[in-house]
């Protein structure tokens, strides 16, 4: 007989109630689990992701490298590198004044104004801007606490103050162009910034696999300069002596190249470091050859003569009875040199006699004398690439005064000019006749690196025969005239002496003592290669075109030539 | 008397044979199955796999880019280094330095057929600015 099975234990009613709960409370809790899944996951993933991509995405703009500028044989005069800037949150500062003391040390600044820095309130302050990276990284090595860096592009220019009016500068935090070339060409040189899109984590790493794209910068483009700082050099070391020499305030040196209108050289003094502004005045800045203007003087003898001899008026054998004076109403006009009664126009030139070049001046009358100075450029902007050129001042024949101004300004005054202006007029006759536009930059190299030459207009003025006669009168000035010391041996050269009183806006006369020296002139004289223009303001000592300017004429051409390679062309 | 009992035996089927007591034994599909994993776990770890190198070279790439950033930023140092040293102040101090003299006189020498100069300095930066302009 089998025994039926035994009956299974009975549990307690209240195990099984708890049991119960627990599986209860255990299935709302999953069952919370998978809502928040269903929402996280399901109805609001987007909302979810959105959020976090925002935190991770940044957009950040790369800035575009701006361009070099460099001179015609390719030194840099101005490029950018890669700077440090020292930062602190003073609030992170823990002992200012012995950070402030070891900053100091490293940086070269003064240690109490470091610590005024450190002891501020705010969470940022600039300590140095734009350390040089293996200085910053001294300070790196320090580990002082509440000091951070920051990577900066700076603007550097290797040729200090011997292209600074040239080349001009930027603005340190944002590098745009405020003076000079810098200035000039600021859309060139800028470039065009990029983007780029990329999630980081919050140590600022980035993520891979995320999202990235990005919009390559543009670099700017490369100005490649006529300039030759060989002879930019050579024009400053003669420059800066003749000021000492003669007493001048100041004074500007313009070569030229006569076939291509290219600026082989700009000097301008006082000048200044552009590494260097602080309290940096006015008149250091400015490029006065192309800003300043003055009356011209006996160097505006070029353009009447070139104007009569072009008309067929004359020739340069043509001789005239020169008078002791001209009176035209209360002004008296002389000649300062001593010489014959009757001159050729050669010899008018050679000796500079303002009466034989009033006589030309009233053959040609106003409105042919002006003719020929518009074609010569005067009264208005050469059209150089730079920024701030002045026009000049040259009123239109009819409003002449019908009493001295032919005569007045057949010899350079009742008209104001510009260095550059000049140097151009004497190109021009340099170059048979043809005036070319001057130009600072001679090619533009784009961030592919395609060339894209600059090609200045040109026009002719007056005739290839017209200019070679001018040329020999001028070469007849430095032989046997007023010029003597603009002599290059070796060389035959030509050109012109001025020396103009200087007008007193205040009283309106001119001054008996302060006086504009200038020369312009060129070499080799058959074939010149170098238009140099010399203007001294307000020479004391030697206060004349001959004596004072001629000789800087004389040391300018002889490097200019030198450094083109040009040989000496003087039997 | 009655016969033996003998047990009931189903009649054999025509080419079959009646096998008793033994069990017949059915071949299970595990070895598709372990396949079928395998290729799975493989094919999972290869995934993984492309994702970490994938990963390590973005962090390379990002190291190269850091490092190239490095040498450009040294690069435009030494131009400049180079471009002060070739001042045309520094080169007369060191002249005079050295004890050079400017000549009394000075001779020209023409030597027929000579040319111009070849591709200048500002040449060959062209050439490089379009390789630089090329990387991101």
């Amino acid at each position: 007989m089998s025994l039926p099975p035994a009956a299974p234990p009975r549990r307690s009613r209240g195990l099984n109630s708890r049991l119960v709960m627990v599986g209860v409370a255990l299935t709302l809790a999953w069952l919370g689990v998978g809502y928040r899944l269903v929402v996280v996951q399901g109805t609001r993933a987007e909302e979810y992701a959105a959020r976090g991509l925002g935190q991770r995405l940044h957009t950040e703009t790369l800035a575009a490298d701006r361009g070099t500028i460099f001179d015609a044989e390719g030194r840099e005069l101005a490029l950018t590198v890669d700077s440090v800037t020292v930062y602190a949150n003073p609030r992170e500062v823990t002992e200012p004044a012995v950070e402030a003391r070891y900053l100091a040390s490293l940086t070269g600044q003064d240690p109490q104004q470091v610590e005024e820095l450190l002891a501020g309130n705010g969470t940022f302050v600039y300590v140095a801007r734009q350390l040089d990276p293996a200085d910053a990284d001294r300070v790196r090595a320090a580990e002082l606490p509440g000091i951070y860096f920051l990577h900066e592009p700076k603007r550097v220019y290797p040729a200090g103050p011997l292209t600074a009016q040239i080349v001009g500068f930027v603005q340190p935090d944002s590098n745009v162009g405020l003076e000079g070339l810098e200035y000039e060409y600021e859309t060139e040189l800028a470039g065009t910034p990029g983007q780029l899109r990329v999630e980081r984590d919050p140590a600022g790493r980035t993520i891979p696999q995320g999202e990235y794209s990005v919009i390559p910068a543009e670099p700017g483009s490369d100005l490649v300069l006529t300039l030759r700082t060989p002879i930019q050099y050579a024009a400053t070391q003669a420059l800066r002596d003749a000021l000492q020499r003669t007493g001048a305030r100041a004074g500007s040196v313009v070569v030229l190249d006569p076939a291509t209108g290219g600026v082989l050289a700009m000097v301008n003094l006082p000048g200044f470091d552009p590494d260097n502004r602080v309290n940096l005045l006015p008149e250091q800045v400015r490029n006065r050859a192309v800003t300043d203007l003055f009356e011209p003087g006996s160097t505006q003898k070029l353009v009447t003569v070139s104007a009569a001899l072009e008309t067929g008026l004359v020739v340069p054998g043509t001789t005239l009875e020169i008078p002791e004076r001209i009176e035209i109403l209360d002004t008296v006009f002389q000649d300062f040199t001593q010489h014959p009664d009757r001159l050729s126009v050669t010899e008018i030139v050679a000796q500079s006699s303002n009466l034989g070049t009033i006589l030309l001046g009233e053959m040609l009358g106003a409105r042919r004398l002006h003719e020929f100075m518009v074609g010569f450029g005067q009264g208005r902007e050469t059209g150089i690439d730079f920024p701030g050129e002045a026009a000049g001042v040259l009123h239109p024949p009819e409003e002449w005064c019908p009493t001295t101004c032919v005569a007045g300004t057949s010899i350079g005054y009742h008209v104001s000019v510009t260095a550059l202006q000049m140097a151009s007029a004497y190109a021009t006759i340099a170059n048979d006749g043809v005036r070319v536009r001057p130009h600072l930059v001679a090619e533009i190299v784009d961030g592919r690196g395609s060339r894209v030459p600059v090609e200045p207009q040109q026009q002719q003025v007056v005739s290839a025969e017209t200019a070679r006669q001018v040329r020999e009168m001028l070469a007849a000035v430095v032989e046997r005239g007023t010029g003597s010391l603009a002599a290059i041996p070796g060389y035959r050269v030509g050109g012109k002496t001025g020396t103009t009183k200087k007008y007193l806006s205040e009283s309106g006369e001119y001054s008996d003592e302060d006086v504009v020296a200038s020369f312009i002139g060129m070499a080799p004289i058959d074939h010149p290669r170098v238009v140099v223009a010399v203007v001294l303001d307000g020479p004391r000592e030697d206060a004349s075109g001959g004596k004072g300017a001629a000789p800087v004429f004389s040391a300018v051409a002889l490097a200019a030539l030198h450094q083109l390679g040009v040989p000496p062309d003087a039997p | 008397m009655t016969a033996p009992a003998h047990p009931l035996r189903a009649p054999a089927a025509p080419g079959l044979r009646v096998v008793i007591g033994a069990r017949a034994r059915r071949r299970p599909r595990v070895g598709s199955w372990l396949l079928l994993t395998a290729v799975l776990l493989v094919a999972f770890f290869l995934l993984i796999y492309s994702r970490i190198a994938l990963d390590r070279s973005a962090f390379v790439l990002q190291e190269v880019n850091r490092q190239t950033a490095v040498e450009e930023a040294r690069y435009w140092q030494l131009r400049l280094e180079a471009a002060e040293l070739q001042a045309p102040e520094r080169i007369l101090e060191r002249a005079q330095e050295m004890g050079f003299v400017y000549p009394e006189s000075v001779q020209v020498v023409e030597v027929p057929g000579m040319g111009s100069a070849g591709t200048g300095t500002e040449e060959r930066w062209a050439d490089l600015k379009a390789l630089l302009g090329a990387q991101p």
